[in-house]
């Protein structure tokens, strides 16, 4: 089990964001948790990152327990919604940010900082804007330089906070294939984090639905649209546009 | 129950790239010629009232006696004294409140520290307080008479009216202006480039070197250029702490007011325009820091540019 | 505290703070602090070079005296507030009494040590005017004219415009038989025609001067006497009223501050040596009156002739006066906020 959380719960105040989660992803998997707003599904995620700690309950990572581990030591990738990318920086340096920011001696050298986010740039295509800084980007190339930096550190896990949820419809759809083949092509386990359920299906090997800070369902994607248990999920899994239907919408664009 | 969601488009707006092309859009559009000349017109008289006419004034009153005049009057041991005492407080308040600054910010808009509203009002409270009534505040607390008089006595130690008084005097007042310009610029930019570099395994300070400190450079910049500029022209606070100790204590504001009552007025504009030189220098030296930037910044595009076929 | 002891250390290191008074080695340079009042600038500056050079003549040491100038009772809060003053030498005994009283630097009957109630030089009250006199004002009853402003400083903040303030009651007082109303009367009349109080008595002469504000402005005669000199003496005339009050600057060494600092001896000399010739001989170049007979003598001449009253002989010393006529609700604050109306 590449994450493990075992009846993790965390409160802001009144509000109960989760509420005894277990939950597992296997190496290598690339898990889907949906949900509306407040559901919990961005906290899961804060939580294995370590940018929230948990009340109570225990998360692993790898079988280590992550408890004693700060954000930096977990050896996670973490993608931001509105890519938090570093706005001062070319997208070359903010690549090249987590591994400049080793300590000395497991630094790289700078000719292997260099080879390294070539590479990584070339992995997500943007090879040829590396001078360019974050604002001179379209948001789907800003998101690929996100994911490209997030790599950089060569993360045992991945997570992903609604990546694609600034990203226009059309530039949704193409990046969201494009994670599916990289993921395919790297492999790291992966827990994406969106709003948007036929995206889960489409990408990620399970989806777990998320509902008032529980884990409401989880299987794969053609388990949960065969069986709908939960009122709530049928109701939330209807809402979301059908791939035909958001095909049509796309052309209106 | 239902739970309804938006479409994802509607719910996030309008991508950043799009946003910023409307933006420039609307400035090239709107107001006719003629009331951009006024505007224009307007603005420029005013800064030239207010602005251009004073500093005339300064130089020319300074030298009505002619330069030979005006060199002596700055070769005056006193009036050097005081400025080198200028730029003596100015040196210390500056870092200082630079340093208190950023601390206050960070912990206003990202640390999640308690009573924020507290500390914004505090922060803010020299600049609500006449800085002759923080003079006074001053002596009732380390005059020998005050709060901290007889202790201060006790152990023979001399605040009041020495230069550690002006410096103190001075910090109070230039205290606000370099949180006052971080907090609403840190406050905008949130705190997830911070997460991103915490995730990426930067330390704390390399968080703040790499990432905070960069993002918040200009807004520093400014703040630190309007902090010095106070820091150099205090007045009244200063003029109340110091005993106006010729040649020791006084700054080259308050060595202005005595040449001036003194009908020294070439020694009094000649130490103005001074003051305005080094007001001059501050902001030339803030140009000068934004100009290589921005030309570095460009260069590295065009070589980018000039790479692509 | 430790940032207080960090920054004075960082000054003292940087040398701003070259501490005041004098050290073990008697050959080393000494430096007093004179704290003083606004219109002895230029007089002390000239002094201040006088007795270094005499000092220097006398015991070989190099002696400094630093200034520190403002208004007289201003500068007296300093004092008490902890201002290390070596001597102070402000516009009014009062304002030492307060120094004596409240600061305990110095002791209560500090005006019996020097000669002449501790007062080497004398002032009297005289009226700036506009060139050629275009009012035609002669004497006091002038100024309560309605068609004249007169420019003063406020008594309550200013030890120079108390002198002037009394002056004008002194002189109704004489005319009117000690009649204390007729008094009252006369100086709430004179009040009336003040368009602006000023602070400082500095102030009021700039306002008058450079403003250009008011036909006539009440000042120490070598206060007039100065900034017509100054500031053109083209421009202004001076008239010496028919009576007028002798104002008396009074000196005295803040003798705890000068024992601290250890320099009591040369505090004291450098106030003896204000009643010297060579000292009085400076104060009549920048028109103060000289006490000593034999200046008097000598420079009485240059002065125009004007019977005076003291303040003991009229109002019984200075703490009688300044408690009926400027503390708190006292017969200026009665005058002063009907002549408002």
């Amino acid at each position: 089990m590449s994450v493990a959380l075992e009846r993790v719960s965390k409160r802001f105040g009144e509000f109960v964001a989760l509420d005894e989660v277990t939950f597992g992803v296997d190496e290598g998997e690339l898990v889907a948790l949906v949900g509306p707003s407040g559901s919990g599904k961005s906290t899961l995620l804060r939580v294995v990152a370590g940018l929230e700690r948990q009340d109570a309950g225990a998360v692993r990572i790898h079988g280590e327990d992550a408890a004693p581990l700060g954000p930096g030591d977990r050896r996670i990738g973490f993608v931001f919604q509105h890519y938090a990318l570093f706005r001062h920086m070319t997208v070359f340096e903010n690549v090249a940010f987590g591994l400049r920011v080793r300590p000395r001696r497991e630094r790289p050298s700078g000719s292997e900082i260099t080879s390294a986010v070539k590479d990584l740039l070339q992995l997500v295509e943007l090879d040829a804007l590396s001078a360019r800084y974050p604002s001179e980007l379209s948001g789907g190339q800003q998101q690929r330089v996100a994911l490209a930096r997030a790599l950089a550190v060569q993360p045992r896990v991945l997570l992903l906070d609604e990546p694609f949820g600034a990203l226009d419809a059309r530039v949704r759809k193409q990046l969201r294939q494009w994670l599916r083949q990289l993921h395919d092509e790297v492999r790291v386990t992966t827990i994406l984090v969106t709003h948007d359920s036929e995206e889960a299906c489409e990408v990620a090997d399970r989806v777990a639905v998320m509902h008032e800070g529980r884990i409401a369902q989880i299987g794969t994607a053609a388990d949960l649209l065969r069986e709908t248990a939960n009122p709530f999920l049928g109701a939330f899994l209807a809402d979301s546009p059908r791939p035909s239907a958001s095909a049509k919408r796309i052309d209106y664009h | 129950m239902s739970t309804t969601i938006a479409p994802p488009a509607a719910r996030h707006g309008i991508p950043p790239g799009l946003r910023a092309a409307r933006r420039t859009a609307t400035a090239a559009t709107g107001e006719s010629a003629i009331a951009r000349w006024i505007l224009i017109g307007i603005a420029l008289a005013y800064l030239f009232l207010f602005l251009g006419l004073p500093l005339f004034v300064v130089f020319e009153e300074a030298l009505k006696k002619g330069v030979g005049a005006y060199f002596t009057a700055l070769r005056d041991a006193e009036l050097l004294h005081a400025l080198r005492l200028t730029l003596l407080v100015a040196g210390i308040a500056v870092p200082l409140n630079v340093v208190f600054g950023i601390s206050a910010a960070w912990a206003i808009t990202k640390g999640k520290v308690r009573g924020h509203a507290l500390l914004v009002a505090l922060a803010d409270l020299p600049l609500a307080v006449s800085p002759v009534i923080a003079g006074l505040t001053f002596m009732l607390l380390f005059g020998m008479q005050g709060w901290f008089g007889p202790w201060l006595r006790a152990h023979d130690i001399q605040i009041a009216f020495t230069v550690t008084a002006v410096v103190l005097a001075t910090i109070f007042v230039t205290l606000p202006f370099v949180a006052r310009e971080l907090i609403p610029l840190m406050e905008e930019q949130g705190v997830t480039e911070e997460e991103a570099a915490v995730t990426l395994g930067a330390s704390g300070w390399q968080m703040f070197r790499r990432v905070t400190l960069p993002n918040i450079r200009w807004g520093l910049l400014y703040g630190v250029v309007l902090c010095n500029a106070r820091a150099m022209g205090e007045f009244g606070a200063v003029s109340v702490v110091s005993g106006r100790i010729r040649g020791q204590t006084t700054t080259l504001p308050l060595h202005i007011e005595i040449l001036y009552n003194e009908y020294d007025f070439t020694a009094a504009f000649a130490a103005s325009s001074l003051l305005a030189m080094l007001a001059v220098v501050t902001l030339a030296a803030k140009h000068l820091l934004e100009r290589s930037h921005h030309a570095a910044r460009a260069r590295l595009i065009q070589e980018q540019q000039e790479k692509q076929p | 505290m430790k940032i207080l002891k960090t920054i004075a250390r960082l000054t003292l290191a940087l040398g701003f703070v070259a501490p005041i008074g004098g050290t073990a080695a008697a050959q080393q340079k000494v430096t007093l602090l004179n704290v003083s009042y606004d219109p002895t600038r230029e007089l002390y500056k000239e002094i201040n070079a006088a007795f270094a050079q005499e000092w220097k003549r006398r015991t070989g040491q190099d002696v400094e005296i630093k200034q520190s100038h403002g208004g007289s009772g201003a500068q007296a809060r300093a004092v008490i507030d902890g201002l290390e003053a070596d001597v102070v030498t402000l516009g009014l005994a009062y304002d030492i009494d307060e120094i004596a009283q409240r600061g305990k630097t110095l002791p209560a009957d500090w005006q019996t040590k020097l000669p002449h109630n501790s007062t080497p030089f004398a002032s009297t009250v005289a009226f700036v005017v506009r060139k050629g006199n275009p009012k035609g004002i002669k004497d006091w009853n002038d100024l309560i004219r309605p068609d004249v402003q007169v420019i003063t400083a406020n008594p309550k903040t200013s030890g120079g415009a108390r002198w002037n303030y009394l002056g004008a009651w002194g002189y109704a007082l004489q005319k009117n038989k000690g009649s204390e109303a007729a008094a009252r009367d006369f100086v709430a009349r004179l009040y009336k025609n003040v368009p602006v109080l000023d602070a400082g008595a500095r102030g009021s002469t700039t306002t008058f001067v450079e403003r250009g504000i008011g036909d006539v402005l009440i000042a120490w005669e070598n206060e007039a006497l100065l900034s017509v000199k100054q500031l053109g003496p083209d421009k202004f005339d001076i008239v010496i009223p028919s009576v007028s009050i002798r104002a008396e600057p009074p000196v005295a060494v803040n003798e705890v501050v000068a024992q601290k600092h250890g320099t009591s001896k040369v505090a004291r000399a450098y106030l003896e040596f204000l009643y010297t010739d060579a000292a009085q001989a400076i104060a009549a170049k920048h028109y103060f009156r000289p006490t000593g007979p034999r200046s008097l003598a000598k420079y009485g001449d240059s002065f125009p002739k004007v019977p005076q009253f003291t303040i003991d002989q009229l109002f019984g010393g200075w703490a009688k006066a300044q408690k009926t006529h400027f503390a708190d609700g006292g017969i200026f604050d009665q005058i002063y906020s009907t002549a408002g109306k």
